[in-house]
């Protein structure tokens, strides 16, 4: 579904007009841009030490669900708010909707850019109904005409109903839906979520996950998430940013990025899992757990005798008992029942834990010898130290 | 669009952030209005020559000085050990009536020191009512209450309920856990209040016994009818027997000195654990703690300083009214000062909030070296005496604002520069529990930053902003020396009303004219203990009033 108004009233947003020094500085400013892009842009907070975000690139596509991925500090929401316009860049170039926006000489302020932002805390106005939150972006309406407006986001988000409630008469997960209905009744250019679902108990987080990715894919809005969380990451985009130490390490569709992570970073990142030290030697590494048939990724390259990390997925990994003749053998440390699965602990005897998951119907007793295997003759991903 | 790279030095903007020019053209008309009297006071004392090094150190000067401290000095001790116990027993224990009384405790706020001071005397004084009900045990005659002990008297049971009012909120604001905490260690009760609880209200305290001082320092019309000549009784007198002012003006620069030192003297109290941002949700209540048979005791600890400070003054004042209703005495001409006071009080209020407002959202909103002076020139006024002022503007419209010498608006002026702080303070307080992501939100939607302001800061603002208009409209009402010297010829208010009418001794008029000044400033006083005010810090009551 689109909605009615889309593509009307664009004129609202009037570009500032780059004062370059020298136009060649200047990035394209052709279709190819995406909605958003962002080029080797800085943003340095004005008495940090270092900057919050450095040679940080992404580009997205319209109608496209791109996540961000990364540890609290590593700048994630810095990038979200130099895209909305409430930080300045230091470096680099910021077009939205294939306008300049932002560099270090020039900067269109938030309320030009027509970019729909939902707060961690959902920055609902307390003072107002949840219509007149919703409506609060839609001004340049006439009276009669907002409420019409309002009214088929609010639908979609499924607190129709709701207008005349104020917003610490709503739960949560409602005030949620609000905050979205109301960065969406503008018709943004892009969709910006900041962490949209840490304030909400398990449970409702992965309905409302799902929910919002119904909505947005309906609205056909470009949207980016940020989190920490992996699974939230991984679960609802199209394309996945793994952000290291603030710039962005890799990007790529969440199957890609999981099966082939660029470095042990992002590996670490994206999915439970350990990095022990091996050598590795003629397609194999060499580990205390054993010796696995091993692949590198991401452009890495791996010479033979070259010490490597070697990146141990419990999914991947599989146990079984084992006598004290043989090398390389573990000590079950734990196990944790899970239902179907159940979560073990093996200890190596240089004392780094594993974790193994497998099927429930077997189990190995805590304190037994144990071999570790990688399950169904996958490789081993090895990184270069 | 800007190019603001130049700018990065921290004078305009701390944090990036950069504050609309309205904003700062605003801020900056407030400061310079505010920082008019200091400024002018000074060139003028200056321009007097050699004359000025000769008053501040001639005996009499210093024996003043040390009369005032003295004075500020036992007001400051009494007060805030009065205070701290009302304070915990109001909001910790199970006394009785604890409702009532938690309001009661904070009424007598509203008694001008004046009227509490014509009390006083006919109550306390060595032939006064008092020593009628002591004659049976044989006393007739009581120690004269004329000087320090009067003065003491009055003030302390005058200011207590500033002290009462900072160390309630922190004591609502504190979270019981830390509490509960040093108990779960083994410590008892009295030990954790003194190693926890009352480093924790510190702050409050120092900040409340400032308030106390200053107060002090400025008083004039208790002093000078308790014949306690303090610095600021001093300068009114000098300034309505002689010709020359400078002597005045001379005499208002050291009670500058004063007021600055004891600022600077609460602020270094404070230390480093500044303002702490309370964290999302409300804070847990405290239980209360059941008193047994001590809470008559504690009923009686609440209850005596509202006595004294307020249903003993108000009984004589009906007193007085009835005997002088029995004896036809007009009251009739109290009709006009009344309305002028209204009429000034209202305005000064309205005033006042409106140009809190661009000062206290530049402050919050966007820290940097500019608006942190800004804001702290507008403080000048909590420091300032009511006589400092008015001389200084008397000053100011003679020499250069003739248009508004004589007219109201030098005193709403005067007003305004006296109690700015009450709402700048009151309005940050409101906006510091706006998270500025809601801000940020408004514009994401596509409000310019005036917009936003209009539309989402000052709604959100409002009941700090009220708060901080009813404070000043109490302040205004009972204004004594700024409202006597800068009133325009014929113009009178209830409070100068009530000065001449007692130094005339017509106790009727006086009575009926304190009670009218009692009752109009007791209701925004009610409205502010109602809503909790010295509480602002605390959850969300501020944003639930809003979305009502």
């Amino acid at each position: 579904m689109r909605l009615p108004w889309t593509r009307k009233g664009r004129d609202l947003f009037k570009p500032a007009t780059p004062v370059a020094a020298n136009q060649k500085d200047l990035p394209s400013l052709s279709e190819e841009t995406g909605v958003i892009h962002l080029q080797r842009v800085e943003c340095r907070y004005p008495g940090a030490e270092s900057s919050a975000i450095k040679d940080f690139n992404i580009q997205i596509h319209q109608g496209e669900f791109v996540s961000i991925l990364g540890r609290s500090g590593a700048g994630k929401t810095t990038a979200l708010r130099v895209i909305a316009g409430f930080e300045q860049v230091s470096n680099g170039y910021v077009t939205v909707g294939g306008q300049l926006v932002g560099s270090s000489f020039m900067h269109v302020p938030p309320d030009k850019r027509r970019i729909g932002l939902v707060f961690q805390d959902y920055a609902l106005f307390p003072h107002l109904t949840v219509a007149k939150n919703v409506e609060f972006g839609l001004r340049h309406f006439d009276r009669p005409e907002r409420s019409s407006r309002a009214a088929p986001v609010l639908k979609m988000v499924g607190m129709s109903g709701y207008e005349s409630r104020y917003v610490h008469e709503l739960s949560g997960g409602q005030q949620q839906r609000v905050a979205i209905a109301r960065a969406l009744a503008p018709d943004p250019v892009a969709l910006l979520l900041d962490e949209p679902f840490s304030n909400l108990d398990r449970k409702l987080r992965t309905g409302l996950r799902r929910d919002i990715k119904r909505i947005v894919r309906e609205s056909g809005t470009t949207t980016l998430l940020v989190t920490h969380d992996r699974e939230e990451a991984l679960a609802t985009s199209d394309r996945i940013a793994v952000m290291g130490n603030n710039c962005i390490e890799q990007i790529g569709a969440p199957e890609d990025v999981y099966e082939n992570p660029s470095s042990a970073a992002v590996a670490m990142l994206i999915g439970p899992c350990e990095l022990i030290p091996g050598v590795f030697r003629g397609g194999v590494v060499i580990t205390e757990a054993g010796v696995f048939a091993s692949r590198v990724t991401g452009g890495n390259t791996a010479t033979d005798g070259e010490q490597v990390l070697a990146l141990m997925r419990a999914s991947e990994l599989e146990i079984e008992a084992a006598s004290n003749n043989y090398q390389r053998t573990a000590t079950v440390e734990s196990r944790e029942f899970e239902g179907e699965f159940a979560e073990y602990s093996i200890r190596l005897d240089s004392g780094t834990i594993l974790r193994v998951r497998r099927r429930a119907s077997v189990e190995i007793q805590v304190g037994s010898r144990v071999r570790a295997k990688i399950r169904g003759g996958a490789r081993v991903i090895v990184f270069p130290v | 669009m800007n190019v603001y790279g130049v700018m990065s030095s921290g004078w305009f903007s701390k944090d990036g952030k950069h504050p609309p020019a309205f904003l700062l053209i605003l801020a900056s008309v407030v400061t310079i209005a505010a920082l008019i009297p200091v400024v002018y006071l000074f060139v003028r004392s200056v321009s007097s020559g050699s004359e000025w090094t000769v008053i501040i150190f001639r005996a009499s000067t210093v024996e003043v000085f040390a009369r005032t401290f003295l004075l500020i000095g036992l007001v400051t001790i009494i007060s805030v050990s009065v205070a701290v116990p009302v304070a915990w027993l109001t909001v910790r224990s199970n006394i009785p009536l604890r409702r009532v009384l938690s309001v009661a405790s904070v009424l007598p706020l509203v008694m001008p020191s004046f009227v509490m001071a014509t009390t006083v005397i006919e109550i306390y004084s060595p032939k006064g009512i008092l020593q009628g009900w002591l004659a049976v045990f044989g006393i007739d005659r009581l120690p004269d209450i004329y000087g320090l002990a009067g003065a003491t008297i009055v003030l302390v049971f005058m200011t207590y309920p500033y002290v009462l009012l900072t160390v309630r909120g922190a004591l609502r604001r504190m979270d019981p856990a830390l509490e509960e905490a040093c108990r779960a260690m083994g410590y008892g009760p009295i030990h954790t209040f003194r190693v926890v609880t009352l480093p924790m209200l510190r702050p409050a305290i120092a900040g409340g016994a400032l308030l106390v001082a200053l107060y002090t320092l400025s008083d004039f019309g208790g002093v000078a009818l308790l014949r306690y000549h303090t610095f600021t009784a001093t300068i009114m007198i000098q300034y309505e027997t002689s010709i020359d002012r400078t002597l005045a003006a001379v005499l208002s620069i050291i009670l500058v000195f004063i007021a600055v030192m004891l600022l600077i003297g609460e602020g270094l109290t404070r230390g480093k654990g500044a303002y702490h941002r309370s964290t999302v949700g409300v804070v847990r209540i405290a239980p209360r703690i059941d008193l047994g048979a001590w809470k008559w005791l504690g009923l009686g600890v609440v209850g005596l300083p509202v006595i004294i400070g307020l249903f003993v003054p108000v009984g004589v004042l009906l007193n007085w009214l009835i005997r002088g209703l029995f004896n036809n005495q007009d009251l009739l001409p109290l009709f006009t000062p009344a309305m002028n006071s209204l009429y000034v009080a209202l305005l000064a209020g309205l005033v006042t909030v409106l140009s809190a407002l661009p000062v206290a959202i530049l402050a919050v909103r966007f820290p940097s070296r500019l608006s942190r002076f800004f804001e702290r020139s507008t403080y000048i006024g909590f420091g300032l005496p009511g006589v400092v002022v008015a001389l200084s503007l008397v000053f100011f419209g003679i020499n250069v604002a003739r248009p508004l010498y004589q007219s109201i608006w030098l005193l709403i002026f005067a007003y305004g520069v006296l109690f700015l702080p009450t709402s700048v303070g009151s309005i940050r307080s409101s906006l510091l529990q706006v998270n500025p992501r809601i801000e940020e939100a408004a514009q994401g939607l596509g409000r310019s930053q005036l917009r936003v302001i209009t539309s989402i800061t000052i709604p959100l603002v409002m009941p700090g902003a009220f708060s901080g208009g009813a404070m000043v409209f109490l302040l205004a009402m009972k204004e004594l020396p700024a409202t006597l010297i800068l009133s325009p010829i014929g113009f009178t208010t209830l409070s100068t009303s009530i000065w001449s009418a007692s130094s005339e001794a017509m106790f009727a008029r006086t009575a009926a004219a304190a009670l009218l000044l009692v009752v109009v400033s007791g209701i925004p006083i009610a409205y502010l203990t109602l809503r909790g005010y010295g509480d602002e810090f605390n959850n969300s009551v501020n944003v639930e009033g809003a979305a009502r």
